[in-house]
């Protein structure tokens, strides 16, 4: 047969694929309807007719049932259980992981360490945390090895007989002792400080010259961890076509996507994340976990690989809360008005970064509180120290300067014999007011708030 | 190891491991998913089912140990024609919100009234000490509980 023959019979082909594509497709340029143009928007500050209605969950019956599933209630033929062995020394170098007699346990079907793993970094700004550890352990909760096996309680059973040999090197735990210049290097470089922020506005000199009385504390918050009842959660299945499909708890699926396809070196497009009913996530589930490592181990066995983490992972290696140590100085009037703040917020992000930058960011902007202060100097450090890895929670880091600049607040109102809710009113923003990065506020509605509290409350009597 | 017991009104047997608790006994073996593992060592309630007419954390019950005995699930509660009152205010009043501490919940609850029909705040409460919910704050699981007593015992008069 000539060679043209041939590209005719194959033009033909193609030609009825493209038929039989070109029938399932949409039209190109879909049909225009005609929405109303004007579309009702409610005036500021009106509620929209939703607000005041009762409306039922579209989730709560199957809840109610028992039904909802979520990831470790499902199941998929064939289905094997993986389980992490944890590093449980803060600092040290692996000399030494030796899975050999894990391997040869019946049921245990594949083990992973961290030098498999194609791209072993992730991180939503900056990129240094492993998905296993590879030569340095920088918190006792870190990954150093996986089992896959027939049952979770064989892969629980295999973690044991996983052998590493450390060499501990120096850790550091408290944030302040890290900032200093000869403190031991969680991660290499010149500091532990990664990133740092500053606001500032007026001049918090002289507001302090004029004042009345000047305030000095410091406050500190603890790490707080999620507890999710649901434990962190998935399943991986890498398929014959070089396809991964990963069933997760994940809450950002976007996200979890884009870092499983570069902790993996797979393009995107082979990974599919399917989320379920995640059962508590406050923003601890925000970013990927054990998900590439299930998928190794899912290549590796040709099976789906279910990870769930134990209750004692989940307080270990999750993410938590960032403790913040807190320095704030202000400045009084004699009548209750703050004339200057310098804030000083030293944020410990635990051995890496994940939402530190952000968190950082917020607490700043969001130091000095709902008040008008005309002179402000805010000065933000986030800090690396060899503990559990904090992350997103509820807030962002607003609730950590909360506590301080309201536990100040108080402090002072009984100092200068003002009531707290009056100082509070006194100082508050108002309409227009701006914020310490100068946005100006709208719909600023603390006054209001404040008092309809204090009033439902019962502030007055409860005051007496 | 083999068990026989019954679940929901049927008889049941497995052949498991002797480290299989209850709790892995129904979601593995029965397929019963609805009782969770929150922590698998007693501390939260997901896991809560009731064995002989006791509200239990099945993670702590072995496998063994409920041999030839009666359990019941959340999957038990409801038939096609009617769900459990307890269900149906819970859902009502929007008590849960990410719901993975509901069927542990709903369970301990049931319990209460089947003892105490009329059970005051502080009963509730007490019934529910060992269930831990993260998302809530208990004020509307509270609620429902108490709306669910008084839908059953208006239904008892009603009967
Ligand atoms: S799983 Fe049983 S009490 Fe938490
Ligand atoms: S509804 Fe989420 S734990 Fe209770």
């Amino acid at each position: 047969m000539d060679e043209n023959v041939k590209t005719a019979e194959r033009e033909v082909t193609l030609e009825r694929l493209r038929e039989i594509d070109d029938d399932l497709r949409l039209p190109a340029v879909p049909e225009q309807v005609s929405y109303p143009i004007e579309t009702l928007i409610p005036e500021a500050r009106t509620q929209t007719p939703a607000v005041g209605q009762r409306a039922s969950r579209p989730d709560g019956r199957l809840h109610g049932l028992g039904q909802t599933k979520y990831i470790d209630d499902l199941s998929f033929p064939g289905m094997i259980h993986a389980k992490i062995k944890r590093a449980g020394i803060s600092k040290a170098r692996v000399k030494n992981i030796d899975v050999s007699e894990a391997e040869k346990m019946p049921g245990v079907m594949a083990t992973l360490v961290g030098s498999e793993i194609p791209v072993n970094s992730f991180g939503p700004s900056y990129q240094d945390q492993p998905v296993m550890v590879n030569g340095t352990v920088f918190h006792a909760g870190d990954p150093v090895a996986a089992v896959a096996a027939t049952t979770e309680q064989l892969a629980l059973d295999a973690l044991d007989k996983i052998k590493i040999d450390y060499e501990p090197l120096e850790a550091v735990y408290d944030p302040i002792e890290a900032m200093k210049d000869n403190a031991p290097q969680v991660h290499e470089g010149e500091s532990n400080i990664y990133s740092s922020k500053v606001i500032q506005k007026g001049d918090v000199e002289q507001g302090f010259e004029a004042s009345h009385r000047i305030y000095e504390n410091t406050f500190s918050t603890q790490m707080v961890e999620h507890v999710p009842m649901e434990p962190h959660a998935s399943i991986a299945d890498w398929d014959g076509n070089g396809r991964v499909t990963l069933h997760s708890s994940l809450g950002r699926i976007t996200l979890g996507r884009a870092d499983i396809a570069r902790t993996l070196n797979m393009p995107i497009n082979r990974i599919r994340v399917i989320a379920t009913v995640v059962g508590g996530n406050f923003g601890g589930k925000n970013e990927i976990t054990t998900e590439p490592i299930l998928a190794l181990l899912s290549k590796k066995t040709g099976r789906p690989v279910k990870g769930v983490y134990t209750r004692e992972d989940e307080f270990m290696s999750s993410t938590t809360r960032h403790p913040f140590i807190m320095d704030y100085k202000t400045g009084m009037s004699k009548d209750g008005k703050i004339l200057a703040r310098k804030v000083r917020l030293v944020c410990d992000g635990g051995a890496y970064c994940s939402w530190s930058e952000t968190t950082l960011g917020k607490a700043c902007i969001l130091s000095a509180g709902p008040y008008n202060i005309e002179n402000l100097y805010v000065e933000a450090y986030a800090v690396y120290t060899n503990k559990t890895m904090t992350g997103a929670m509820r807030g962002f880091g607003a609730p950590q300067v909360c506590f301080a600049y309201e536990s100040q607040m108080d402090d002072m109102a009984h100092d200068l014999g003002i009531d707290p809710l009056d100082i509070r009113r006194m100082n508050a923003f108002h309409e227009g007011s701006a914020s310490p990065t100068g946005q100006v506020l709208e719909s600023v509605v603390v006054r209001d708030s404040l008092e309809m509290a204090a009033e439902r409350f019962g502030w007055q009597d409860w005051n007496k | 190891m083999d068990v026989k017991l019954t679940i929901n009104g049927e008889e049941k047997s497995a052949s498991v491991p002797p480290e299989t608790t209850l709790l892995r006994l129904l979601r593995e073996e029965f397929n019963l998913t609805g009782a969770k593992i929150g922590c698998d060592v007693g501390d939260c309630g997901a896991c809560t089912v009731i064995v002989d007419g006791i509200a239990t954390n099945s993670c702590l019950m072995l496998a063994g140990q409920v041999q030839g005995r009666s359990i019941e699930t959340i999957e038990g509660l409801a038939n096609m024609d009617d769900y459990h009152p307890l269900q149906k205010n819970f859902e009502d009043l929007g008590s849960l919100q990410c719901g993975f501490c509901g069927p542990g919940i709903i369970l301990s609850a049931k319990q209460l009234l089947d003892d105490n029909p009329d059970p005051n705040k502080e009963e509730i409460q007490d019934a529910l000490a060992g269930n831990l919910c993260r998302c809530t704050g208990y004020t509307k699981i509270v609620e429902a509980v108490a709306d669910a007593a008084r839908e059953m015992r208006g239904n008892r008069e009603a009967a």
